[in-house]
């Protein structure tokens, strides 16, 4: 059975990160350098949002004999997922009672 | 001392068989960088549903520059690729023998705290943190191999069971017990020439029988340690001196660990190696061609 859990804070940078240019597919490693993770930690990210279709993977052709890279960008419904979770972030914030200014700082 | 020619032979042994895999790389070195030859390692560990995070991997690392920049980027993907799921039975066997170290290690730290062994012991449980995790390490890359969880796994529970029928299972006969001739012949080469060759026939394969091999003797090292770390917890510094026991209480518990130690580490080092033989050896008489269990036989994306 697929868990639901909410999304780590290093899932929604990855998922930010990707959700700021939705149509550009990213390298993994240039995706790891924008959002300050590791190999170790962006891989597994990438793993588990592609299993849960938030992402989509293509194969960029070989240049150079090198091997080629893959290549991501978010889905459908990664971009949807990604839509609600800002919503879910701004509702949270607004509904967040203010501090009260005290009166000498008034 | 027949067992320390065993010891000074086999490196000689492992070489002339690291010779006859392939001459060209053993006289010529390795052709490709560290972090390459790192990360396919690692990713020879993932299971083929994700092979094809690996080769993502392995492309990546080939656009990258700078020794220190590719060296990170594939040890970061090594640890990626120890734990990505789906590890199937294979996570029991990985969460069982955590749980055994575990213990070992509490067992341990309690003895270091409760008999106030000193800068000394507390410098020597560190060391004891680094060979666990060691262990562990290569228990998880060992476990997530095709076809060796199950044969390793029961060859370390076969060694570890001999072991304690020759010895007895009281606490006095653990921190007592000096195995005669024919005892050791039994612990150091019969059980550990079984564990191979069994695991060379399991999958009619060598190298599931080497690699099974190894894994018994992690899993016995494991199991035998945390038998023999309850054994010096119940008896403390008490019970039959020891023939080289300290003059103290605490002397005489430090010594016991010490003694653990020792045992874990010949005996890792005689299943792995002794293993290792028979199942070359089971390899050659019983001569099939062997099964590939890495995703990387269908690599479309070597680098060259």
């Amino acid at each position: 059975m697929q868990r639901n859990r909410p999304p780590s804070p290093q899932t929604v940078k990855v998922l930010r990160a990707l959700a700021a240019e939705p149509a550009r597919w990213r390298y993994g490693y240039d995706l790891g350098t924008e959002v300050d993770l590791k190999s170790g930690s962006l891989y597994p990210i990438l793993v588990r949002l592609a299993d849960r279709g938030l992402l989509e993977t293509s194969w960029e052709p070989s240049v150079d004999s090198r091997p080629p890279r893959h290549l991501y960008r978010l889905t459908g419904a990664g971009r949807e997922f990604v839509a609600a979770l800002t919503a879910a972030h701004g509702a949270r914030t607004a509904a967040r009672p203010r501090p009260h200014r005290r009166v000498s700082e008034a | 001392m027949p067992f320390f020619f065993v010891l000074l032979l086999a490196p000689i042994g492992v070489a002339i068989a690291l010779y006859r895999r392939n001459p060209r790389r053993f006289l010529d070195g390795p052709t490709e960088d560290v972090p390459l030859r790192l990360l396919r390692w690692a990713i020879s560990l993932l299971s083929p549903q994700r092979a094809e995070w690996g080769q993502a991997m392995l492309g990546e690392l080939a656009h990258l520059d700078g020794r220190m920049r590719r060296m990170r980027f594939a040890v970061g993907c090594t640890g990626a690729a120890l734990t990505l799921p789906p590890w199937g039975r294979a996570g029991a066997g990985l969460w069982a023998m955590t749980v055994v170290t575990a213990a070992s290690f509490a067992i341990y730290a309690g003895l270091v705290v409760d008999f106030g062994l000193g800068t000394g012991g507390w410098i020597l449980l560190a060391v004891f943190a680094i060979i666990c995790a060691g262990y562990l390490l290569g228990t998880s890359a060992l476990l997530r191999r095709s076809g060796v969880a199950l044969p390793g796994l029961l060859g370390g529970v076969f060694a570890t069971l001999v072991w304690l029928g020759l010895s007895g299972l009281t606490a006095v006969d653990q921190v007592t017990f000096i195995p005669s001739g024919w005892q050791k012949g039994v612990t150091m080469l019969a059980v550990p020439a079984a564990i191979g060759a069994a695991g060379a026939l399991w999958r009619r394969d060598p190298a599931a029988g080497r690699r099974a091999a190894r894994l018994a003797a992690l899993t016995a090292g494991l199991l035998e340690l945390l038998y023999a770390s309850i054994a010096v917890a119940i008896l403390g510094g008490g019970g039959p001196p020891d023939q080289d026991g300290g003059y103290t209480i605490r002397g005489t518990v430090s010594d016991r660990l010490g003694n653990n130690i020792a045992h874990l580490a010949i005996n890792t080092v005689f299943i792995a190696l002794v293993g290792w033989a028979a199942a070359a050896l089971t390899g050659y008489l019983v001569r099939r061609p062997p099964t590939p269990d890495a995703p990387l036989a269908a690599d479309p994306t070597r680098e060259t």
